[in-house]
């Protein structure tokens, strides 16, 4: 933790405030108390430790270089975590240059592989406990291209509108839409095949 | 069901339907029971995520993590002086950099249509020298790549500025042969 014991009692806000300022004390107070959300988004959208421990830091640089432009629209940490948003989706736009797109992926991206799953009609997530619940799905997360992962985390975890997320990954309201539908039917097929493997 | 009208039915479960096509939506699921398990399906699974992201500890310690986070912002801010002290020094980089592009085109322009070589036979297909392609890199901040059809007779040179690379909003502005082909050709 922090090593200035009279800081923990400040709010973010004034924490903030004195960043702005030039008090860099005040800004590490800041990255003890929010590194681990900055980094656990990092992690969600990378899939890799070092990657995401990189763009985390490399987040929080960035957030004081510009801290001067943050005007409390919205809470610190959410501002925070845009920042470490937009450097993932730029480090993944690189990967996916350099890497040739599986054929799993190609056909994804293709549809109507969606269409073929069955409707899950229960709640496959029924019963579980909170921690486990929380273990499959970032199970799930990790079975899912960047691209379908990505949608979701921003749109359920960011809660970001179509028109928002379509901005950030440089993508059609379509292709968003698209994703999202692939991604949520397949983490319900997912979750349901657990559970019956759960049962049986 | 079509894809449009499954796509039609998650934007309504987000509730991001223009209100006269909710109307239609809504009076589908009431009708329809695949429209009806599919939304419902939608639903579960925005509700089971909502609340329970995975949680990731940093997996080193505070003070480990916050030396190398100052450590990054006073090289950054140590480096802005030193390139702030020489602005005439830019200004001449920034200068001289498309001069420099501009230069090597018409200089191979001249080169390609043969100024200087009257005794060249006529170009035919089946030379292998009619078609060339050629890299240069003229300085950090420049690479040039040049495209030569004798047979065609049509030469092409694109500049690449390697300044803009790594930028976050210009993450595409790398050229990209194959779909760049279509590009001004100078004949």
């Amino acid at each position: 933790m922090a090593t200035h014991p009279e800081i923990p009692e400040v709010p973010d806000e004034k924490l903030v405030r004195r960043a702005q300022r030039g008090n860099m004390p005040a800004f590490e107070e800041l990255v003890a108390r929010h590194r681990d959300k900055i980094y656990a988004r990092a992690f969600s959208m990378m899939r890799n430790e070092d990657d995401a421990v990189d763009l985390s830091q490399e987040a929080w640089v960035k957030g004081w270089q510009r801290l001067k432009q943050f005007q409390g629209e919205s809470s610190f940490v959410t501002w925070m975590t845009r920042i470490v948003i937009n450097l993932c989706l730029d480090q993944l736009r690189k990967h996916k240059r350099q890497r040739a797109e599986s054929i799993e992926q190609l056909e994804d991206d293709l549809g109507g592989v969606e269409r073929q799953m069955p409707t899950v009609t229960v709640n496959p997530t029924a019963g579980l406990e909170r921690s486990e619940l929380r273990a499959r799905i970032d199970r799930a997360l990790g079975l899912l291209s960047y691209e379908h992962r990505t949608v979701l985390i921003l749109h359920e975890f960011e809660d970001l509108e179509y028109k928002e997320i379509a901005k950030r990954m440089q993508c059609s309201i379509g292709t968003v839409m698209s994703r999202l539908f692939y991604a949520r039917r397949k983490m319900a097929n997912l979750m349901m095949s657990w559970k019956r493997e759960q049962q049986s | 069901m079509k894809t449009e009208l499954m796509l039609k039915l998650q934007s309504w479960v987000d509730g991001e339907l223009p209100e006269s096509e909710a109307r239609q939506i809504a009076e589908l699921v009431r009708t329809d029971k695949e429209a009806a398990a599919l939304a419902e399906e939608l639903r579960v699974t925005r509700s089971f995520l909502t609340g329970n992201e995975p949680e990731a500890k940093l997996p080193e310690s505070h003070e480990f993590h916050w030396s190398k986070i100052q450590r990054a912002i006073e090289r950054a801010e140590a480096e802005v002086p030193a390139r702030e002290a020489v602005p005439w020094l830019e200004a001449v980089r920034r200068f001289l950099v498309p001069v420099s592009g501009v230069a090597l085109v018409l200089f191979l322009t001249v080169v390609s249509i043969g100024v200087f070589d009257d005794r060249k036979p006529a170009p035919t297909g089946d030379d292998p020298m009619s078609q060339l392609v050629e890299e240069q890199t003229l300085s950090t901040h420049v690479d040039t790549t040049s495209y030569r059809t004798k047979a065609e007779n049509m030469f092409v040179v694109y500049i690449v500025n390697k300044d803009g690379e790594g930028d976050e909003e210009d993450a595409d502005a790398d050229i990209d042969w194959e779909e760049e082909m279509d590009v001004p050709v100078i004949q």
